[in-house]
């Protein structure tokens, strides 16, 4: 079950990169070397990156979170002037412990000159990760945001300040538009690493192409942004609202729409691919990534076929909680060996529930339906357990388990896990994704 | 008139007797002495006695008086305190001389009729051996099966983990029950408590295991708190059959407990289960128990049923979360970090 789960969250997949001292200093060691090997690229171009730096050195800050009233900060992130009037972009992920909780945390920036004053969030946008924030009494030029995705190969740069080490330029590669995501990214080959949140990522001209977001903990170099096109548009929103009104209603309503997107996105016909006379679900919608593993060795008394599928849609929405996915897998047995008895023993083994992620803080306790239930061409137990979002209001964690229940020598466990979603259309889909279903002898 | 005997006789705490002393009375002197001295016709083991304590007559009925002969601490009858009685009628032929009780019975007692025994001498339950045999062999046939059904996985460390914990648990229940026959009735009555347990193990494990299968068979649908009720049920016929043979309790006392014990031990369990669960929001209580289809004989219901019953999991998920205090949330989430 580990595997699944390390295979979900972004937490361990897609470090999200605000600065939390108790996790992300761990990782230096590992991350440094990569920053190093980028700096002898070829010495032309590292002229550029310090035209590119002095000139926009100004308008990045950083920006650090409190918790209370200490002076020790609790996460940092980076952020930098797009609007006149002290206007600066950054994350969500960045100041959403101050969104959730305004009165426990308190935001600050501080210049590269040693400047430093308060910070307040205009507005955000949870599902691009992006937020719009007032720095007091600090207005520089703002940066020019480039709507328009940089071609593969085009030099960028990305400036932050990681590890709390002082203001950083990466140089890397745009790689364009991550194809197939469900989240918009422009994938950037150069290192972002964690407290380069919410930075710039630039052109060779200066000018911001997209928001650094999120880089892979364990690979090399992989790193994402957000395009500048979504931080344009929120812009737009937070100077057209009148008030500030309440963030946090905000967030909720984003992170429903999310869902609804995201369910919207699998409205279509649920593609099944053919496993040992079982038609189950695949890829069902471009957005998500479906691998397929097995046991080679063909003296197994059971062979098993486990086909894994994921939408990675999640939202992060405050420390430890994620909204807004859904992943699937199937668990594919066939034996010549087994008894009809000890096989499916081996099935009940995979078709019970644990292991779902989440804590007390965020969610309730789940509540379970468990039937046998006529499918096309077979009986399938069917389990539907579905638990609340104690303070996101309508939002449900939903985990599913079907098993077929009509073969002695072949069978399968499909497990089903939405996470932050809405519950008739939840429920809608888990109908859907076990009506697909199909034996075919 | 002829000399008459009588019997005097110790008890223990129990009510069992302890000893007994035969008393010929002479034809004229129809009475007897109960005291610590040697002068006594009955001598008692007793500091809280006098040494010539209390002296009983006995009528030509049968019936009894007691006199004290001058003690401190009187003579208890009746459950009353009598100090420097004279020739008092002691109604049920018990008293109690300092801290000793002592039962008199005179030829004139009505005694019981004999019992006439229902069981046949060669029937299996009169030797608790047999039973105990047989649970232990169907427990071992249980492992057996549990084991093939996993294997060839983990075979022996199966094997061994039941068979310690159950022979440990097993043994410290029937040592528990053995003592308390040894305390109460004086007989450590070993083979009858383990047949009671085994059998009683054998009996309900069956029945559970037939009841999953049933569930299973008949398309049913999940009954979460079956083990419960089965051990419920199964934990009230062991402590009653426990507690008949090792106290000296009635047989509507021992049923009471019986049904006492385990309906608040299963409520308490099932309580603290819940509570668990609101404690871990990962846990899935529900679990899916699958054997061979051909042994399946009802068809399962249509999924549109099984969805339009699922609608109510929403009333269910938040009353839950509801349930859940507000300021409940200082918790574990270190760990999702």
């Amino acid at each position: 079950m580990t595997a699944i789960q390390k295979h979900f969250f972004p937490a361990l997949v897609v470090a999200a990169l605000l600065l939390l001292p108790t996790r992300a200093l761990p990782q230096a060691p590992s991350a440094s070397p990569p920053a190093q090997q980028n700096q002898p690229v070829a010495p032309a171009t590292s002229e550029n990156a310090r035209d590119v730096l002095t000139r926009v050195r100004p308008a990045v800050i950083q920006i650090k979170g409190f918790f209370g009233g200490n002076t020790a900060q609790a996460f940092h992130g980076t952020g930098f002037a797009v609007a006149e009037g002290g206007v600066f972009m950054t994350n969500y992920h960045v100041v959403a412990q101050q969104v959730q909780f305004p009165d426990k945390y308190r935001l600050e920036y501080r210049t590269t000159d040693g400047k430093t004053g308060l910070v307040a969030v205009l507005a955000v946008d949870a599902r691009h990760d992006l937020a719009v924030v007032r720095a007091m009494d600090y207005a520089p030029a703002p940066l020019k945001l480039v709507p328009v995705t940089p071609v593969k190969g085009e030099r960028a740069y990305s400036i932050g300040f990681p590890l709390d080490v002082g203001l950083t330029i990466t140089e890397g590669v745009s790689n364009g538009r991550v194809e197939d995501s469900f989240d918009p990214r422009i994938h950037y080959s150069g290192a972002i690493n964690g407290g380069m949140s919410g930075g710039p990522a630039l052109n060779a001209a200066g000018d911001v192409i997209g928001v650094n977001v999120s880089g892979y903990r364990f690979e090399q170099l992989v790193s994402f942004l957000v395009p500048a096109e979504h931080a344009q548009t929120l812009l737009v929103r937070a100077s057209q609202a009148k008030s500030r009104g309440n963030i946090r209603n905000d967030v909720t309503a984003q992170l429903r729409a999310h869902a609804t997107e995201l369910l919207g996105g699998l409205k279509g016909e649920i593609l099944t691919q053919p496993t040992a006379g079982y038609r189950l679900p695949a890829k069902i919608a471009p957005f998500i990534d479906c691998n397929a593993a097995g046991d080679p060795s063909p003296q197994q008394p059971v062979q098993m076929v486990r086909i894994s599928c994921a939408a990675k849609a999640g939202l992060y929405v405050q420390q430890g909680l994620y909204s807004g996915d859904l992943k699937y897998s199937h668990f594919v047995l066939t034996t010549d060996k087994l008894d009809a008895w000890r096989f499916a023993n081996r099935l009940s083994e995979l078709a019970s529930a644990t292991g779902a992620y989440g804590s007390r803080r965020h969610v309730g306790p789940f509540s379970c339906e468990n039937r046998n239930v006529r499918l096309k061409g077979f009986d399938a137990s069917v389990m539907v357990c579905v638990r609340g979002y104690r303070k996101l209001e309508g939002l449900y964690d939903f985990t599913v388990r079907v098993s077929s229940l009509n073969g002695s020598k072949r069978g399968f466990a499909s497990h089903l896990d939405m996470y932050g979603l809405e519950f008739d259309a939840g429920m809608a889909f888990i109908k859907r994704y076990a009506e697909a279903m199909e034996f075919t002898p | 008139m002829s000399a008459e005997t009588v019997l005097v006789e110790i008890l223990g705490g129990h009510g069992r007797v302890q000893t007994r002393e035969r008393i010929v009375l002479g034809s004229e002197q129809r009475a007897f002495t109960i005291g610590r001295s040697v002068e006594a016709d009955f001598t008692l083991d007793d500091a809280y006695a006098a040494p010539l304590h209390a002296r009983v007559e006995v009528l030509p009925d049968g019936k009894l008086l007691a006199s004290d002969l001058g003690s401190v601490n009187g003579i208890v009858f009746a459950g009353k305190t009598h100090k420097s009685a004279s020739a008092l009628a002691i109604p049920d032929s018990t008293l109690q001389i300092g801290r000793t009780h002592l039962r008199i019975r005179t030829a004139h007692e009505n005694l019981a009729p004999e019992k006439p025994d229902q069981m046949r001498p060669a029937s299996i339950l009169h030797d608790p051996a047999w039973i105990a045999g047989a649970g232990a062999l169907i427990g071992g046939m249980q492992l057996a099966y549990t084991s093939w059904l996993g294997a060839p996985r983990d075979l022996a460390t199966v094997i061994v983990t039941t068979l310690i914990s159950g022979v440990l648990a097993a043994g410290a229940w029937v040592a528990f029950w053995a003592l308390l026959s040894r305390v109460m009735q004086g007989e450590w009555r070993w083979l009858r408590h383990a047949a009671i347990f085994l059998g009683i193990a054998a009996v309900f494990v069956a029945i559970d295991g037939l009841l999953e299968l049933g569930w299973f068979v008949f398309s049913l649908p999940h009954w979460g708190t079956r083990a419960a009720w089965v051990g419920a049920v199964a934990f009230g016929c062991a402590l009653y059959l426990h507690l008949m043979h090792a106290s000296n309790l009635s047989t509507r006392r021992a049923a009471l407990i019986a049904l006492i014990v385990p309906a608040l031990s299963g409520g308490t369990g099932q309580w603290v289960q819940a509570r668990y669960q609101m404690r871990d929001v990962n846990h899935i209580a529900t679990s899916v128990r699958i054997y061979p289809p051909s042994l399946r004989l009802r068809p399962a219901g249509t999924a549109e049923d099984y969805f339009r019953g699922t609608a109510a999991l929403r009333d269910a998920a938040d009353k839950t979360r509801k349930s859940l205090r507000a300021d409940d949330d200082d918790d574990e989430s270190a760990d999702d970090e």
